[in-house]
Order: structure tokens, then sequence, then C-alpha cells
């Protein structure tokens, strides 16, 4: 039998070592789309956080009964009901956050990390570790695009949360107001890729045995 | 042959899935969607009260804002020519007409008030737009909006006009935002339309 993965390394897979967006790329649409002001962004890795923990969570406790040939229709449908509940009580409780992320909760379900998770360990282990496996890609997701919001929020409005920030809510900042632009979103993801690829390429060659 | 390897079998399962997700689905719908409601109903009544000279602080849930509607505002009349009426004692002290029109990325819906005169801005408000955050968005910021206060609708030429920074102000226009020039000239746009439009109906019915 197969031996199952060790808790600690789901974590910092999902983390840092296979992070969604800058190791797997993907995700990348909302990533550009809702990273304009942080709090957006808080709000929206919430929601992926929730919607890949627990498909994950159901996709593996289903595994045993679902058959192959329709698994990924069940697993969008499984996606697109916590997307839709998510969406639900977002409108009812938090009626000006939900206007601010307009569709792009909705395009949760369309996030290939989900499904990703899904298919490559929901499928394959049990309903607990793919929990962890599922909250800890999304917390890898949402990590980097509070880095990409912070950085754009600061340079494009001079304030972090909405807080005017000392120095870059000064005069002595020109706000670079292409940064909360979608021009703004590319630059800024492409530099964070480049940057913790770097740090994760020079991490690998240092290990004695780790790709050179 | 178990259950599980009949052809049947997937499409009795996909079957069964669907019905019980889509149930709970529509349950939480059903129970949100009156406060789904409420909560656009509330947002366009705060914008009514926001565009007009009525003191809002400290009664700002939304629950007072239902109260201060119902006791101040009235519904639109022929008389008022489709905005809606804030009276006191019986007597008219303000006009807060809804406006919309097409903004940057979606439709932009407000409200204005006008007093008594029809020519004395009282105030604007905005309760649905999609405009870029940090830029066009920034309508909704009082920075913006209370530069309308007291303004004057011009007699001729563009009722109230938005103009860039640079331009000087006079007693009908305000400043644009930097950098959020679309929303600006749409805006600027839909809202002469709209004034210019019920300034001609309220003439006719005088």
């Amino acid at each position: 039998m197969r031996s199952q993965p060790k808790m600690q390394n789901i974590v910092l897979d999902g983390l840092w070592g296979n992070n969604p967006i800058f190791r797997q790329i993907l995700g990348i649409c909302s990533a550009l789309a809702v990273t304009n002001l942080v709090l957006n962004t808080m709000v929206m890795g919430i929601a992926v956080i929730f919607t890949t923990a627990l498909s994950s969570l159901t996709v593996s406790a289903l595994r045993r009964w679902t058959p192959r040939v329709i698994r990924m229709m069940i697993e969008t449908l499984i996606i697109a009901f916590y997307v839709i509940l998510f969406d639900q009580a977002l409108k009812a409780y938090w009626p000006d956050m939900s206007r601010n992320l307009g569709p792009y909760v909705g395009l949760i379900i369309t996030n290939c990390i989900i499904m990703g998770r899904a298919e490559a360990f929901a499928n394959a282990n049990p309903p607990g570790l793919s929990f962890i496996d599922g909250f800890f890609s999304g917390a890898g997701y949402a990590c980097v695009l509070l880095v990409v919001s912070i950085v754009r929020e600061l340079l494009g409005m001079g304030s972090i949360l909405g807080i005017p920030m000392p120095f870059f809510s000064s005069a002595l900042w020109d706000r670079w107001i292409i940064m909360v632009m979608p021009p703004g979103a590319f630059f800024t993801l492409a530099v964070i890729c480049w940057i913790f690829r770097s740090v994760q390429a020079a991490k690998e060659t240092q290990v004695p045995g780790g790709k050179k | 042959m178990s259950m599980r390897e009949k052809n049947w079998f997937p499409i009795l399962y996909m079957f069964i899935t669907t019905l019980l997700l889509s149930a709970v689905v529509i349950a939480f719908g059903t129970i949100t969607r009156q406060r789904v409601k409420d909560n656009e109903r509330i947002a366009f009544e705060r914008a009514v009260l926001e565009a007009l000279p009525i003191d809002l602080s400290g009664r700002t849930s939304p629950s007072e804002i239902h109260i201060t509607y119902r006791e101040n505002i009235t519904e639109p009349t022929k008389s008022t020519a489709g905005a809606l009426g804030y009276r006191k004692n019986d007597s008219l002290i303000a006009y807060a007409l809804p406006i919309d029109g097409p903004g940057f990325w979606a439709p932009i819906r407000g409200v204005i008030g006008i007093a008594a005169d029809k020519q004395t801005i009282t105030g604007i408000s905005f309760y649905d737009q999609n405009e870029t955050p940090g830029l066009g968005g920034e309508i909704v910021k009082s920075e913006f909006r209370d530069q309308f206060v007291g303004k004057r609708l011009a007699d001729e030429g563009t009722s109230l006009e938005i103009r860039m920074v640079s331009v000087e102000l006079d007693e009908s226009s305000v400043h644009a935002i930097t950098g959020a020039t679309q929303t600006s000239t749409r805006l600027n746009k839909f809202l002469d339309k709209r004034l210019s439009a019920w300034r001609d109906a309220m003439k006719e019915i005088e």
C-alpha cells in the first residue's frame, strides 16, 4: 500500500514548496482581478480557503462510491455548491463586499486550484488529510494574493486596508495609479513569482542531493 | 455483478448528488432571499437620505435608516416628475432625484438632492457602482460628493459640470477625480441629461 503523505509536508507544500500561484501558476485570473485593495483580497482568500478545504473533504469522503467516469462532473458540482453558498451568504450578510467582488466569487468555481487539489490529492487520500491539503493550498493562494495586494495598494494608493501609510500617502510619493489598474497586477505578480522562485532555487542548490 | 458496476449507476449517482446539493442551495437561497432584498432597499434608502440635507449622524443602522426614510420621504408623484420628496410639516424642503447611467465598468446608480428652489444641489450619493477601486470608485467618498453641496444648476449649457482638477470652478461645477477620466466623463454626461430632463418636466408641470 502507498504510504500516506505526512501532515507537515502537506502544509508546507500548500504554502510554499508547491504553492498554487508561484509554483503551479494556477488561479491567476482571480489573482490579477481582486488584488487592487487588501480588504477585497482578504475576503477572496477566505472564500477560496473555504471552498478548497470543504470541497476536498467532500470529494474525498465520496471517493469510494463515486464512479470514475463521472468523477469530474461530481467534483465540479461539489465545488459549485460551496461557492454558491459562500456567494449567497456574502450577498445576504455583507452586501458591500459582495458588490466589491462582483462576479469573482462565482468564478471561484472555475479556479483550477480547487479542481487540481480534488484530482491530485482528495481522490486518493482520506477526508481529514484532504481537508488539510485543501485548506493550506487555499492559504498558499491567499498569502501570495495578500502580498500582491499590499504592494499594489501601497504603491497605487499610499494606503493599506484603507489606512494611509507614512511616506506613501505624503506629497513625497507620487501615487502610481497604474498599480491599482489591471496592468499593475501583471507587473506585481510577475515580480513576486520571480523573487519567490529565485529564493526556492537558491534553497534547492544548498541542500546536498537537491536539484542543481 | 454489484450495483456499482451497472450502467445506470453513474446516472443515478449524479442525479441523487445533484438533487441533494441543489436542495441545500435552494433552501439557503430561500432563507436569505428576503434579507438580500432588504439590503438592496436599505442601500437605496440610505442613498436618498444622504443626498438630502438630513443629519444622519448616529442613525446609520439599517433599521434607523428605514425609520428616518419612512418619516421624511414621500414617493414620486406627478408634480415631482419622478423625484422623491423630502417634506417637513407638509412643506416640501427638497427633491431626491434617482439617477443612473453607464459607468466605466458597469452602470452607476445614485440619487441627487435638489432644494425646493429646483436649483441648489443638497447632495449626491451612489448606491450601486463598480468603478475601479481607488479611481472611479472614489465617487462614493465624501471628498468627491461634498463638492456638490450648495452648487447651483446652470441655466444655460451643462447644468452641472465635472471639470479637470486643473480648471477653475464656478458655482455650477465640481472637480473630477484625477486618473478617473472615463468615470467622470460618463457621470457628467448622464447627470446632465437626467437633470435637464427633470427640469424641463418640472417647467411643464408649472
